[in-house]
């Protein structure tokens, strides 16, 4: 898996044209993080996609947009992840590497959970 | 002020002279204020057609072309115009009026979200909900069209923002927008491959035409001892009489173009995307080609053809330093004096004393006769296609044809656009039945607004490119490409007062294009043509050179 991480304009509207890059260039997102940053009126968007080659393919699109001010390809070694798992006894929210989150969210067969990557 | 008042006086400030475009109810307040200006409002008959005469405008005058629309169907219909300029990488800024913000997705009548339907195909679009940032957005829009790679800004105004007070603290506010970044760090690398490449060939595209580095391509080939081929979007970029440069490739292109392309060592290509229509199969592109690619626009460079050495810049910079560059090139003229034999070969001036008459003989002598600053438009299919192969673009003339988009119905409004900004010029637009059928109606506006453009219509009775399809790749089958209910071009013209005439005999052509020329008003020839002439030579699509089909060709030289 593949995260990238983009530095943009906080905006209506910028999801949807980030998220038509992909959608024209046939790449599924596989998790999205959107969210407030340390700098005024801009945000973060951390997504995770399978391929590097589709990666390549679409950064530098990303990147001509003007809502886009950075746009890079994290490497592995900053992977995070984290999950959201929820069961019989209550909620319970794991967060940790890749590895740890997969492991603990496959051991708990939660009756409902949502799980993603995230990066800095 | 008035935000309506603001839009006026911003447009004024971006040096806007002429506008296309058509009012609506949300665009009123707008329209009120343009009584009172001195930039000139040419109404169309269609917003499409409007996005056309904006991009004609502008590939002409080289400014941003201005169109607008109103809400909900304007915007709609106006689509197509914006994705056309697109496409072709043409300045433009399009406005389009929209419901109050305070209906906004309320399905208001005349309600589309013009802002979601715009964005994949424009450069950038805005849709402004906040009064105080209007000044700044319609900055940007200017800016964002003309900087680095040109293309279409969409800006969507709801009706209460042009009613909204705007202050002129608001007015006053300056906007930078991000330079476009350069990247030349493959430069050496570049240097070396075309100092020891033996048979080097410069391609070059729409972006050589923008950025207008014709003279400094020519100063590099002669350098290089390099033909040049041109794509569809780089002919008239460089002149087409000139010993090295071999026309157009690719798909109908000329075969000694082609040759040079497919057979060279190095490829230097400049401002060109490596269109489907040139490469042909893309796998067999190239395979033994080092390619150099030059575009402004990093998000080309490897998205077709890939790892090629790069240099991310505009053509007209890169070119200079590439020629900064090559001072140390050992010249031998073996590829060049082999080229120069085959050119030879690859004539096709085709003077077609036949009726009926065929249309390659119509551009002949459109090429022949025509002033050296003409503008030529196309259409979009076989016409389109003829006048690539057949037209010499030489002096000062342009060529302006919708080549990524490939709209049928361009032509005739560009051309509209393209003499509005150079009204001393001739304007003729190549067009086909189907397509003028499709814009026929901006006679109103040609005439209404005293703009002469003269339209060479190759009437063929057919929708000629798919039917040529069906021939030769559809067993004859013939489905919706035989015109039945066509009217009569000439009386349609003269309906909207233009002057017309038919012209059924080769020996008429010449002297009906002189008539056009000297019309006061727009002219149309219908051309009546031979309906089985097909464009040929042609690489058939997704099959490579060697698979060519030959037609009425000449060429004898090698297999390409």
């Amino acid at each position: 898996m593949e995260v990238m991480m983009l530095l943009v304009y906080d905006q209506p509207g910028v999801m949807q044209r980030v998220m038509g890059e992909f959608n024209r260039k046939r790449i599924n997102v596989e998790t999205i993080v959107v969210g407030k940053c340390e700098q005024k009126e801009k945000a973060r968007i951390v997504l995770s996609i399978e391929d590097k080659e589709k990666c390549l393919s679409v950064i530098e699109h990303l990147r001509a947009l003007q809502e886009v001010i950075e746009a890079e390809i994290v490497d592995h070694s900053r992977h995070e992840a984290y999950a959201l798992l929820s069961s019989k006894e209550g909620i319970c929210r794991v967060t940790g590497t890749v590895e740890q989150v997969d492991a603990i969210v496959s051991k708990s067969e939660p009756e409902k959970f949502v799980q993603t990557m995230n990066a800095i | 002020m008035k935000g309506a008042k603001a839009a006026v006086e911003l447009l004024e400030e971006q040096g806007v002279q002429v506008m296309f475009g058509i009012p609506g109810g949300v665009l009123l307040p707008f329209y009120n204020e343009l009584r009172d200006t001195k930039i000139r409002h040419i109404l169309a008959r269609h917003e499409q057609c409007a996005g056309h005469m904006a991009d004609g405008y502008a590939r002409v005058s080289r400014k941003p072309g201005v169109c607008v629309a109103t809400s909900g169907p304007g915007a709609t219909n106006l689509v197509t115009g914006v994705a056309t300029a697109f496409m072709d990488s043409s300045p433009m800024v399009a406005i389009t009026g929209q419901v109050a913000t305070g209906v906004l997705g309320n399905d208001a009548f005349q309600e589309a979200d013009s802002f979601s339907l715009m964005m994949p195909v424009t450069k950038h679009n805005f849709r402004v909900t906040d009064p105080a940032a209007f000044p700044e957005t319609m900055r940007k829009a200017f800016m964002i069209a003309t900087t680095g790679r040109f293309g279409p800004v969409h800006v969507d105004i709801p009706v209460d923002i042009l009613n909204a007070e705007i202050t002129d603290q608001q007015m006053a506010k300056e906007v930078k927008i991000p330079k476009p970044k350069r990247n030349l760090s493959g430069l050496l690398d570049a240097v070396k491959l075309l100092e020891k490449a033996e048979r080097p060939t410069i391609m070059i595209g729409g972006g050589v035409t923008w950025s207008r580095a014709g003279s400094e391509i020519m100063r590099l080939a002669e350098m290089l001892m390099a033909p040049v081929v041109t794509t569809l979007m780089g002919k008239g970029s460089v002149p087409e009489d000139h010993p090295l440069v071999l026309g157009v490739c690719g798909m109908h292109g000329r075969q000694v173009a082609n040759y040079a392309l497919n057979n060279c060592d190095v490829l230097l290509a400049i401002g060109t995307r490596f269109s489907d229509r040139v490469t042909g199969k893309l796998s067999e592109f190239g395979s033994k080609t080092k390619v150099v690619h030059v575009d402004i626009d990093s998000s080309e460079i490897g998205k077709n053809v890939k790892g090629r050495v790069g240099l991310v810049g505009d053509a007209w910079t890169v070119v200079n330093a590439l020629i900064a560059g090559l001072q140390m090139r050992k010249k031998s003229a073996t590829w060049k004096d082999r080229i120069m034999e085959l050119r030879k070969q690859c004539t096709c001036n085709y003077d077609l004393r036949s009726d009926p008459i065929k249309p390659q003989k119509v551009v002949y002598e459109m090429s022949k006769v025509l002033p050296q600053d003409a503008i030529v438009t196309t259409e979009v299919g076989q016409n389109q296609m003829w006048a690539l192969h057949f037209y010499k673009c030489t002096g000062k003339r342009i060529f302006i044809t919708s080549g990524g988009m490939g709209t049928m119905g361009f032509g005739f409004p560009a051309a509209i656009g393209a003499k509005v900004a150079k009204p001393e010029c001739v304007v003729a637009d190549i067009a086909g039945d189907g397509s003028l059928q499709m814009v026929s109606h901006e006679f109103a506006t040609a005439v209404g607004n005293d703009i002469p453009v003269i339209v060479c219509l190759l009437n063929n009775g057919w929708l000629g490119m798919v039917k040529q399809w069906q021939k030769l790749f559809w067993d004859e089958r013939y489905m919706a490409t035989k015109f039945s209910g066509s009217p009569d071009f000439v009386k349609l013209a003269e309906a909207y007062g233009a002057e017309a005439i038919r012209v059924e005999k080769h020996s008429e052509v010449a002297e009906a294009l002189g008539r056009a020329q000297r019309s006061k008003v727009p002219f149309l020839i219908d051309f009546v043509v031979d309906p089985e002439e097909d464009v040929l030579p042609m690489t058939p699509p997704g099959k490579t050179s060697k698979d060519w089909i030959k037609g009425r060709c000449q060429w004898k030289g090698e297999v390409c």
